[in-house]
């Protein structure tokens, strides 16, 4: 008898840990109906300023809003999907999620996000382009598309100079308005390429979302979509910047090889010493070049080279709101509120990045010629949704195919034609698991 | 104060079988209940739940319905490129470390046996690298192999980076599999060493034979069943290597030191196939257990 007696104890008590850690979805504390709502918001802020505009718009936040208060809960650029896999699995994803719009693509197709197409509010749908909407517009797994994400921040690729070596060179120096072409950007790295300095340095450690945005000044999309089928192409416009990277590299010698399997910050100690005088990178790496640079180290902010047109493809930083969600309502409301036009220039300024709000841009620190945000700011026109970002499977063909195939051909371990086939026919049978 | 005693059954009688489970045997398994309860719920559960899954068309999605797909994940797997060129990546990784790791813990083991001043220091310096987690290991190491800011290339003078290069990202993993894992071979080698009984070595010096010959009549047989063990236990960990590799290269370049480990955990968190990892994991099981087995069946019949 005391033996049985033990047994159901001991199940009751199994159950209970096990019914323990369910339920409450969306992480969220439900709320008494005398008690504030509670809301977890994931930020994945990482530069200090920005993580002070955070908080502190957080702050004014739960200030001005007893009712509904936010935790702030810091997450990392490095393992956020991961994070978020396990979450969504286990009902306890964060309210607010600070994301990218390529994560956003699978999260909204798995149905784990709120399609805010109906919910937004009409001043903050207004004060972002539909470019960036653009962005955030995904298939809902259901095949209807919906709005998963409100976008704030994007990213354009600018070139950071060396003043010093750019002016020895003697080249024309590229403006907004006027920016250089690709046979001019290769003019002028071969000029710049002399004594041990080289022109240029391409670090290639993650090549996939660089080489496919920058492509698209020669109209390189990568993917096309027939019949409802969505197939890898390399056709001459995906090759042209490709070849022109790989042609520095090896064939003028005007691009530093040690920078090659860097990521994008990593050769900033050698870009300090002059040994290469060109570093293409995102807008947001000019806030470590003002943090760390030696003093009396100049440089200046240039635009992108241009192909047969200015483009750039667009991917954006993201709030978005966890389908399990207890209080959507509230979640949108704080949203509204953390990307009001005066927040986001806030959270540009944290993170060096273009805000996506119509009034955020016209902030007159976004418009300065300081630190090159002038240039930064202008680039932002020419910035068009990433083809990529529509294709349901992109993540496993840049894991699998495209990240290995491009590097190889960076190395100078394959040619252009093998790349391509590779590209095309694995890539293919990648994307074919996506399409069944 | 009351006791109670319970008697044994004498030897040949099976006692109480014949009334079914007996006293003993209850209280027995009353009294590991606590214990089995964790490990049948956050250890076999799950492991069950794993295999279950490798069987079905599992996503980690909200709107994907799970079928029963048999032994497609299986086939699938069979003619996954990708798969056999991350295997192949895994075999070259596991075998080179844990032979490595064992020539050089055996080297270092050897010689902290020896009577050496300091000796005590010595071996409280060897099991350093065990006191840390993998991560602190891989950043490191990172800092060592980085291709501006490295020592390593100041100490060549070269201007390689290691960890991006497609032919030199795998040794240079592996040489830190190795760092990593020698401190607990050399300490169970260690410990072996000590149980080997010095008269062994007597009568071998009597007998004329030099330093060489005891080392291999002697010390080797006499370690034979420590190494047996280390190096199974090695061949396991290392074949199951996720951390230090993932903070590393994360797989790269290219893949080039993309583990087993590493790509059952792409498929399972990146694309979020939750079957077909779980098969990935079922048959790297399957395969490590096949590999163990057949290794500890032959040294087992050498040792015989």
């Amino acid at each position: 008898m005391r033996i049985r007696s033990a047994l159901a104890a001991a199940a009751v008590l199994t159950l209970a840990a096990a019914c323990g850690g369910g339920g409450g979805g969306g992480g969220g504390s439900s709320s008494a109906p005398d008690e504030p709502v509670k809301l977890n918001f994931l930020s994945l802020a990482w530069q200090k300023e920005s993580v002070a505009a955070n908080k502190q718009i957080v702050e004014e936040w739960n200030k001005a809003n007893p009712n509904i208060q936010v935790t702030y809960v810091q997450g990392s650029w490095d393992n956020v999907n991961d994070q978020l896999v396990t979450q969504f699995a286990g009902g306890t994803a964060p309210d607010v999620i600070h994301n990218d719009s390529p994560a956003l693509s699978g999260f909204a197709s798995d149905g784990y996000l709120l399609d805010l197409s109906a919910k937004l509010p009409a001043e903050l749908k207004n004060d972002i382009p539909q470019a960036a909407w653009d962005t955030v517009t995904f298939d809902g797994g259901q095949g209807e598309q919906g709005i998963y994400g409100v976008p704030f921040l994007q990213e354009s690729q600018v070139i950071i100079a060396n003043k010093k070596l750019l002016d020895a060179a003697k080249v024309r120096v590229p403006t907004a308005d006027k920016p250089w072409t690709w046979d001019e950007f290769s003019e002028a790295a071969k000029k710049m390429t002399k004594d041990g300095t080289y022109g240029v340095a391409w670090p290639m450690k993650s090549p996939v979302n660089k080489i496919l945005n920058l492509s698209l000044t020669y109209g390189g999309t990568f993917f096309q979509t027939a019949g409802g089928k969505t197939t890898v192409k390399v056709g001459p416009e995906e090759r042209e910047v490709l070849q022109r990277i790989h042609d520095q590299l090896y064939k003028d010698k005007s691009a530093d090889p040690a920078a090659l399997g860097q990521g994008t910050a990593d050769p900033l100690p050698a870009f300090y010493q002059g040994k290469f005088a060109l570093l293409p990178a995102g807008v947001y790496l000019r806030q470590q070049v003002v943090e760390q640079a030696p003093e009396g180290f100049e440089w200046v902010t240039l635009p992108g080279p241009v192909g047969t047109s200015a483009q750039q493809g667009a991917v954006s930083q993201t709030l978005s709101i966890a389908q399990d969600s207890e209080h959507p309502d509230e979640a949108l409301k704080f949203i509204a509120f953390f990307l009001n036009g005066a927040n986001q220039a806030k959270l540009a300024k944290g993170d060096w990045l273009l805000p996506t709000s119509r009034t955020a841009a016209a902030d007159p620190s976004m418009t300065t010629g300081e630190n090159g945000w002038d240039v930064a700011t202008a680039s932002a026109k020419n910035l068009v949704v990433a083809p990529f970002l529509k294709v349901n499977g992109f993540d496993e063909w840049e894991t699998k195919v495209a990240a290995p195939v491009l590097q190889e051909y960076l190395a100078n371990k394959i040619t252009i034609d093998e790349a391509a086939t590779r590209l095309v026919e694995d890539g293919n049978k990648v994307l074919e698991r996506y399409q069944r | 104060m009351t006791a109670t005693v319970t008697r044994a059954a004498p030897p040949g009688r099976p006692g109480t079988r014949s009334r079914g489970i007996s006293r003993q045997t209850r209280e027995t398994w009353l009294l590991m209940l606590p214990a089995l309860v964790p490990v049948l719920l956050f250890s076999v559960g799950p492991l069950l739940y794993g295999i279950g899954l490798a069987f079905t068309d599992a996503r980690n999605t909200r709107v994907h319905e799970t079928s029963f797909v048999g032994l497609e994940n299986f086939t699938r797997l069979l003619g996954d490129d990708e798969f056999w060129a991350s295997f192949k990546i895994g075999a070259i990784w596991s075998v080179s470390v844990t032979v490595l790791q064992f020539l050089a813990a055996l080297g270092l083991a050897l010689l902290l046996n020896e009577r050496l001043r300091f000796r005590g220091v010595a071996r409280v310096l060897a099991v350093v690298p065990w006191a840390m987690p993998p991560v602190v290991i891989g950043l490191m190491w990172k800092l060592v192999y980085h291709p501006d800011a490295g020592i390593l290339n100041d100490l060549l003078g070269t201007d390689v980076n290691w960890l991006a290069d497609f032919s030199l990202a795998l040794p240079a993993i592996i040489v830190v599999g190795i760092w990593t894992g020698m401190p607990q071979t050399t300490v169970v080698l260690l410990a072996g060493l000590q149980g080997v009984p010095k008269e062994l070595y007597e009568a071998g010096h009597m007998d004329g034979a030099g330093s060489w010959r005891r080392f291999w009549n002697i010390t080797l047989p006499q370690l034979r069943p420590v190494i047996v063990a280390i190096t199974s236990l090695d061949f396991v960990w290392n074949i199951n290597q996720f951390g230090l590799v993932y903070v590393l290269t994360q797989g790269g370049p290219g893949g080039q030191t993309r583990l087993p480990m590493l790509f059952a955990y792409e498929e399972a968190f990146r694309y979020r196939f939750a079957g077909y990892a779980s098969m990935l994991g079922l048959a790297m099981a399957i395969v490590v257990l096949a590999v163990l087995g057949l290794y500890l069946w032959r040294q087992m019949r050498e040792t015989r």
